[in-house]
């Protein structure tokens, strides 16, 4: 797959779902689609059938500053070349639907950003803390860090 | 009285000699574990001072404890020490189980292993060579002669 | 028969590192299992945030011991990708070099691991030995066994002379014989052949499934390899065979990593052979503008996954990491489902484990 792939994906990704989303290009190497919350599972379940099983490299989660009111989600994938899926939810109660129905890998990553930041994926069973201890008490890491400019 | 005083040296000189180790990574990156387990290999080889390595607590004399202590281990490294039978001895190899090493501040390291357990000997190093695992190992022996088991 | 869970960890004679499972069994046939992840913790991406870029490459290195160099491999060129700064091709070379010299130590270590738990002693005992001769090399041009601080941001901190090529050459050719010879053991050897045959066979479909990369994913059949399909210099001039089974038992990722041994090995000698002249660090500022790059690496266990934000400071805004382990074990409680208790030890071992990359 090459960059040519990409627009067509793209091009077929924005005349099946009859919606816009962004191209994101700021990210080096990786071509980025912003697309919103409620896209994602249909989305990723059309770009799982594309290609016939698409490797998912990751689920990164991040704030742009310190009391961000949104958390940015990015579902990096692989095939051929990377590209990324880019959603925001609001930082006070974030919610999304898990996509580990579609690509079981997920699980884990889906923990990890459960844990750090405090995202709560439906549809899926409870995400139990994966590195974490069971007693952490606190807030979510890096959301605290954030907020107290550790 | 001389035989009492045989006894012990008999005693003394057969711990020493046959001072089997039990090895607990709490958290380190394995460099230091690599390094403690070439001792075991044809080139370092500590079996010929009379050191194996043990899978079980119940039967060892040393722990060799890496990497730092973070929250999640603490409680599974005071079991292991409770589990040993006396005479018993902590070794701390590296850097980290000195102090925490590079890891010191972060929110789910606790520091060295002396935070949980009282440590006989610190062997520092980034990691440790195995040279210096075996200079500290010879060191206790030396210890276990002059004072005897605690 | 009735049900039992075994524990299994976080302290085990199995185990190098912390990690707890929890194996389901009746009788001698084990049903599933489940894991605990995170004892190994320590938070390396927040702490990531608190430090400049230039004490993070000492940060990032003890990320794992075994495959240190990778992650400062991808995190520099992550860096020097943001910079923008052009890094001399012969740093790229040496960092192959490194590189090689460390999946080939990677791959004995496992190897040795492996025949331990099988309960083929002597095999381990000659591989760690063998395995000396990749840690001699390395200590040799860069001063350090097992953490070696090769990398710096714009390039590596050694440089080679003749005698050094010479000596790197002499190695490399020893390691050639005896990994041919432990090939000839690993193929022909009838105990640790019935012990792996056939042993948790993984479909390429459940591989793509659970996005496993790596050996494990190269053994049984999905041709992946990130030098290849998204090469950092100078892996985009250099000619390779991926290795590549069809089996996907625990005798295919056996014979994977030996095969990618001497894969590696012969790479060795061709960078010796194509390496240019040049310096080998340019310099850089501190501060890194604002951007964001992903760069993906092939570690010994698979692909490496690094996300680097900057905001024009000099210190990262968020890193990270996704490491190979991960997504292993994301596959192992399927593993472990339909296999007996003493084949426990031969799966865990073909995840080729590295806990404290999973954990950061």
């Amino acid at each position: 797959m090459d960059q040519t792939n990409i627009e067509s994906l793209c091009h077929k990704l924005k005349s099946q779902l009859d919606c816009t989303f962004d191209l994101y290009t700021e990210i080096r190497n990786d071509d980025t689609f912003v697309i919103s919350p409620d896209q994602l599972k249909v989305v990723v379940a059309m770009i799982n059938e594309h290609f016939n099983g698409i490797h998912l490299s990751t689920i990164t989660a991040q704030q742009r500053e310190a009391n961000a009111e949104v958390i940015e989600v990015m579902y990096s994938f692989f095939q051929g070349v990377g590209f990324s899926l880019m959603i925001s939810l609001p930082t006070k109660a974030p919610e999304v639907t898990s996509i580990v129905s579609i690509i079981p890998g997920a699980d884990f990553y889906e923990r990890e950003v459960a844990e750090m930041f405090g995202v709560k994926f439906t549809g899926r069973r409870e995400t139990p803390p994966l590195l974490l201890p069971d007693d952490w008490d606190q807030a979510p890491p890096f959301i605290r860090n954030e907020v107290n400019n550790d | 009285m001389v035989i009492r005083k045989w006894i012990k040296k008999t005693y003394r000189w057969a711990q020493k000699n046959s001072l089997w180790v039990i090895h607990y990574n709490t958290g380190g990156c394995n460099g230091c574990d690599i390094e403690i387990l070439d001792l075991l290999t044809p080139r370092y080889d500590v079996e010929r001072l009379g050191i194996i390595a043990e899978g079980s607590p119940r039967h060892a004399d040393v722990l060799l404890c890496t990497g730092p202590v973070t929250i999640q281990t603490s409680d599974s490294l005071w079991e292991i020490y409770s589990q040993m039978p006396s005479p018993k001895w902590v070794i701390a190899v590296g850097s980290c189980s000195n102090t925490g090493g590079v890891f010191h501040g972060s929110d789910t390291v606790l520091g060295g292993v002396d935070k949980i357990l009282p440590v006989d000997l610190y062997i520092p190093g980034c990691p440790c060579r195995p040279e210096a695992i075996i200079e500290g190992l010879l060191e206790l022996r030396e210890r276990i002669t002059e004072n005897g088991p605690d | 028969m009735t049900k039992i869970s075994i524990p299994i960890g976080p302290q085990h004679p199995l185990l190098k590192e912390p990690l707890s499972m929890k194996v389901d069994i009746s009788g001698e046939r084990v049903l599933g299992g489940s894991l605990r992840l995170g004892y190994v913790h320590r938070g390396i991406e927040r702490l990531a945030q608190k430090r400049n870029y230039v004490q993070n490459v000492h940060l990032i290195e003890r990320i794992c011991g075994i495959c240190s160099h990778i992650h400062t491999t991808t995190y520099c060129h992550g860096v020097e990708s943001l910079l923008k700064v052009e890094v001399p091709m012969r740093a790229y070379y040496l960092r192959a070099l490194m590189c090689e010299l460390e999946r080939i130590h990677s791959h004995l270590l496992w190897l040795g691991i492996l025949a331990k738990h099988v309960g083929l002693d002597t095999i381990f005992m000659h591989v760690w030995h063998d395995r000396e001769l990749a840690l001699d090399i390395m200590e040799e041009i860069t001063g350090g066994r097992v953490l070696h601080g090769a990398n710096q941001i714009g390039g590596v901190r050694f440089e080679l002379d003749e005698a050094q090529v010479a000596m790197i050459r002499a190695g490399v050719e020893k390691l050639h014989t005896q990994v041919e010879g432990v090939l000839d053991v690993i193929e022909n050897e009838p105990a640790l052949i019935a012990r792996t045959r056939g042993v948790a066979p993984v479909s390429a479909d459940m591989i793509k499934k659970y996005c496993v990369v790596g050996p494990i994913a190269r053994a049984s059949g999905v041709d992946v390899d990130m030098r290849r399909d998204n090469p950092i210099p100078p892996y985009d001039q250099m000619e390779f065979s991926v290795v590549t089974l069809p089996d996907g038992d625990a005798l295919a990722r056996t014979l994977v990593r030996v095969y990618e041994t001497r894969e590696s090995i012969l790479l060795c000698e061709r960078i010796l052979r194509d390496i240019p002249d040049g310096p080998v660090s340019t310099r850089v500022p501190r501060k890194v503008p604002a951007g964001e790059v992903i760069v993906r690496s092939e570690a010994p266990r698979g692909e490496l996954f690094y996300y680097l934000r900057s905001d024009g400071t000099d210190k990262p805004a968020r890193l990270k990491i996704r490491t190979p382990t991960l997504a292993a074990l994301c596959l192992l409680p399927e593993q472990m489902s339909a296999i007996q208790v003493a084949d426990i030890p031969v799966v865990l071992a073909g995840v080729d484990l590295c806990v404290a990359c999973a954990d950061r």
